[in-house]
């Protein structure tokens, strides 16, 4: 499939390995920076995972730096000005974001500010509204596997005056730098790994689908998939197993690309909707909903997702399934990694498990219906069918 | 050698921008036009917030259309419109714009193309999207809106009506909103 046109980028290096971490001073350096603002959040400080790389920082010449540690669970308007503001009082010159989702979105937000000499960061909401001939320096030190935000052009904030998760998004948002360093994950607690696991695997399976898939980002789906495959049940048995970790890294890397440029769909504008409304944690929402997305796209989706069961299940079920069954077998494997994400590490598989009731649909879907996710979904979607597919997922 | 070369569009292009300048003031009556004449546009822009002003533009510069929601109604602004924009979709060139106005690409695809930039709150370019889709279902035949729309057109009013509501859009321009 060759769309009639389509854009791609992705400018972000990427340092995947173990001891990653110790080349950020270099690539200060490489970017002409020497003053860091490290944006984290308090339970990554007290973890020592900030340890890590402020101590890299140092073994590699950096003698100062300022750490903003203030950065909620879910990045905000207020939190972004005020790190900005931090950011020119201190007179950094780059920024290093050492967290998951809302810790680098936060980070992006604050680069939107400071790049445009703005004070406030709801003047840019919106899509591809920004413009810059360069953002500040930006590193991203991801501490999850699943946002992919280390390599996305998009950001999500919320206004805490309208209660509502503003997107933005621009290819300028994109960090220069993405480190990918096995330490940074391997004390993630099992239920965390399988939700964020889970929100790659969305990533990759949305993108792969969306009306804005393209070649190459189908080429970072791809392998997105086959890393999860390979490698999400084995950092649920092993924490410890670096190489796994080091592997579902990559994993949410590579499907962070591909979503970053086809986009995600129907499954993510629920998602944002339930956590919106019942503060249903993204990823247990991500896992949840897949299959039931899957089996609503199924009539335009369908031949995608049959070629997705090569990444899913394998080169020899895959050859073994004949062509017609293997749409729906794909949404069986996804069933099949969730129930054993389930039985190995507690997550949820039915939305009543975390806290969504009946009575809570009608406000998810008339959210959902809004969300720019929705727009790419290769089916339209109307209430009444986001209404289903919440029974559904109930 | 010379510098500083002047740059001038070429006739096809200045025909181009006028064709499109055209389209965008029929879209802006047109939905103006349905607010009035169909519930669905009439609730989408209910839950507008009062003051919404909803620009459709090509960069560079002009053509353009804008349209207000004031006293609970919709107006068009037209092309010269001193209010500040709460949503503006920019197409990026009056290429990647004329086959979206023309009813030859669907808006959706149009976005998934990274035809136009949005700037301002998504949720209402999402509601202004599905509002867009129901004026094109009215604007177009059946012919052209099958290819376009992401369902088939359903209108709660004739084209007839619609089409002379438009003309009375145009008729009472900037005076008379479509009431919500």
């Amino acid at each position: 499939m060759i769309p009639a046109y389509y854009e791609f980028s992705n400018h972000a290096k990427v340092l995947s390995g173990e001891n990653a971490v110790e080349n950020i001073a270099y690539e200060l350096k490489v970017l002409e920076a020497t003053h860091p603002l490290v944006v984290t959040n308090r339970q990554l400080r007290d973890l020592g995972l900030v340890d890590i790389v402020l101590r890299a920082l140092a073994d590699g010449g950096i003698d100062v730096c300022v750490i903003y540690d203030a950065v909620p669970v879910d990045s905000s308007v207020d939190v972004v000005n005020d790190l900005a503001k931090t950011y020119r009082k201190t007179g950094c010159d780059a920024i290093i974001a050492v967290g998951g989702g809302s810790v680098l979105d936060t980070a992006k937000g604050a680069n939107i500010v400071l790049t445009t000499g703005s004070t406030d960061i709801k003047e840019f909401m919106g899509s591809e509204v920004i413009t810059a001939r360069a953002m500040v320096p930006f590193i991203a030190v991801p501490t999850t596997a699943g946002t992919g935000s280390e390599v996305t052009g998009a950001a999500v904030i919320k206004d805490t005056e309208r209660h509502v998760k503003m997107g933005f998004v621009s290819y300028l948002l994109l960090p220069d730098v993405a480190v990918l360093d096995p330490r940074m994950t391997e004390g993630l607690p099992p239920r965390l790994t399988a939700s964020t696991g889970l929100d790659a695997l969305t990533h990759a399976v949305e993108a792969f689908s969306c009306r804005q898939a393209n070649p190459l980002s189908d080429g970072y789906a791809r392998a997105a998939i086959d890393l999860i495959r390979e490698y999400l049940v084995k950092t649920l048995e092993d924490g410890q197993d670096r190489t796994a970790r080091l592997a579902m890294a990559n994993a949410a890397m590579l499907a962070g690309v591909s979503f970053s440029n086809a986009m995600v769909g129907i499954v993510h504008a629920i998602g944002h909707a339930c956590g919106g409304q019942c503060s249903v944690a993204h990823g247990d929402a991500m896992g949840i909903l897949l299959p039931y997305g899957m089996e609503y796209n199924m009539d335009v989706a369908g031949e995608r997702y049959g070629e997705l069961l090569l990444h899913l299940k394998g080169a020899e079920v895959y050859a073994s399934t004949p062509a017609a069954e293997r749409p729906r077998v794909a949404v069986e494997a996804v069933r099949e990694l969730l129930g054993d994400a389930a039985r190995r590490a507690g997550m949820p598989m039915r939305l009543s498990q975390v806290g969504v009731t009946e009575a809570d649909l009608p406000a998810i879907a008339a959210t959902a219906i809004n969300d720019g996710a929705m727009s790419l979904n290769p089916k339209d979607a109307d209430v009444s069918d986001i209404l289903g597919i919440l029974r559904a997922a109930l | 050698m010379k510098t500083d070369v002047r740059l001038v569009p070429g006739p096809a292009k200045r025909t181009k921008r006028i064709v499109a300048g055209v389209v965008f003031a029929v879209m802006g009556r047109g939905l103006v036009a349905c607010a009035r004449l169909d519930g669905r546009v009439r609730a989408e822009a209910g839950s507008w917030p009062e003051g919404t002003a909803i620009t459709l533009a090509i960069s560079p510069g002009s053509p353009r259309v804008t349209v207000r929601k004031q006293d609970g109604r919709l107006h068009t602004l037209g092309s010269r419109a001193d209010v500040p924009s709460t949503l503006l979709v920019t197409f990026k060139s009056v290429d990647s714009a004329l086959p979206v106005l023309l009813g030859m690409k669907g808006i959706l695809e149009a976005f998934a193309e990274h035809r136009a930039t949005v700037k301002g709150d998504l949720g209402i370019a999402m509601s202004l999207v599905r509002c867009l889709h129901i004026v094109e279902g009215y604007l177009y035949p059946d012919i052209m809106t099958r290819r376009i729309l992401p369902r088939p057109a359903v209108r709660e009013a004739g084209h007839l009506r619609a089409y002379a509501g438009l003309l009375g859009t145009a008729a009472n321009l900037g005076e008379k909103g479509a009431g919500l």
